[in-house]
């Protein structure tokens, strides 16, 4: 056996302790740090009058900010680029590609006024569908039980992110395994033409580095670069005669995989 | 409006709204199409135009589980209907 791979098996113990701990501490903050220190916060914001949406979105990015911060602290060898133009986006429609479940905890940190189309089983869930519903999110389905909420989320929308918000949409629908992009849904592009807004185009990479699809531990030893930057914005002609939607969602699609193509070469230029 | 003016004036949304050109009657719009949620708001929006006269929350609600276009056509006839006998009531 090699020297390195010696080196390689010892290495994996505490490897192994390093990111147990820091997977038990982000879980700690997830679960009674919720409890102990947010939850009455999120119990008067509901039972207060009016608003309560923009409230609880508010919480939540506090929320999902102490846990960024916690990252920072407990995964030193992470490092964190947030383009700052991504930072100041108001307004919008914001499509992003999506490769770990932190991608959309990253995006609610980001942006303090936000809202988002969420999977309808999760508004079944006791409790965290509650959350959901008082965060003004949007179930992305109209099953029959689903169909009064949708289209209230959806009657209030436009002018929810005509005053500042913005509507943060995954367009591949689902996390994708391999890292590679899928297939584009329409939805994100259809309400951006229903509410005349701009589409911001995000790539965030490297997340799944951190948190692997199928492992439960965070992977915090090797060396990781999370980051968000800004790919560009369109501000589509939805009035003109030859527009398309799906034509605007394969535009976007294109250029977000250009961006993560350059991002691709720069990276391996780098190694070189 | 007749059967033959409503499903007419939902072919010429469709092709214009929502990119389909011809759908069957009974093809399933969602898996033949895509036609999501959002596009059947849209189309909601429209029919309000179509028939002049706003839609009730009931109404939009028991629209949302609509699958084929006939589904569509039979829902705007029905309302269609209940307009003009609430019209002639009056």
């Amino acid at each position: 056996m090699s020297g390195s791979a010696v080196f390689a098996r010892l290495a994996r113990g505490p490897r192994f302790l390093v990111d147990l701990g820091a997977t038990l501490l982000v879980w700690g903050y997830f679960t009674l740090g919720f409890l102990a220190v947010f939850s009455p916060f999120y119990l008067i914001t509901a039972l207060m009058p009016g608003r309560t949406a923009i409230r609880h979105q508010y919480l939540n990015h506090i929320f999902y900010q102490g846990f960024f911060a916690l990252c920072r602290i407990l995964m030193p060898r992470q490092r964190w680029e947030i383009d700052s133009k991504a930072r100041n986006i108001r307004a919008s429609v914001v499509v992003c590609n999506h490769i770990s479940y932190m991608d959309p905890l990253l995006l609610i940190a980001l942006f303090r006024r936000h809202t988002t189309l969420v999977k309808a089983r999760l508004f079944r869930i006791p409790v965290f569908g509650q959350m959901l519903r008082l965060a003004g999110y949007i179930p992305a389905s109209s099953d029959a039980d689903m169909a009064g909420l949708m289209l209230e989320r959806l009657e209030t929308l436009c002018a929810e992110l005509k005053k500042g918000a913005n509507l943060v949409v995954f367009p591949e629908g689902t996390r994708s395994r391999d890292g590679h992009m899928g297939p584009f849904n329409t939805g994100a592009f259809k309400i951006a033409r229903r509410c005349r807004r701009p589409i911001q185009i995000l790539l965030i990479q490297n997340t799944r580095n951190l948190f692997m699809p199928g492992r439960f531990l965070f992977n915090t030893w090797p060396e990781n670069t999370i980051s968000i930057q800004w790919v560009g914005e369109i501000m589509p002609a939805y009035d003109a005669p030859d527009f398309s939607v799906s034509r605007l969602a394969h535009a976007v699609r294109e250029k977000m995989m250009a961006a993560q193509d350059g991002l691709l070469q720069e990276e391996s230029a780098e190694q070189i | 409006m007749t059967r033959d003016d409503i499903t007419r004036n939902l072919l010429a949304i469709f092709a214009k709204q929502f990119e389909i050109e011809n759908p069957g009657m009974d093809e399933d719009l969602r898996e033949a199409y895509e036609f999501d949620s959002i596009d059947a708001i849209e189309l909601l929006r429209e029919i309000e135009l179509m028939l002049g006269d706003p839609l009730t929350r009931d109404e939009k609600e028991s629209a949302m589980t609509i699958r084929t276009f006939g589904q569509i056509v039979d829902y705007v006839e029905g309302l269609a209907k209940t307009r003009a006998q609430l019209g002639d009531a009056r």
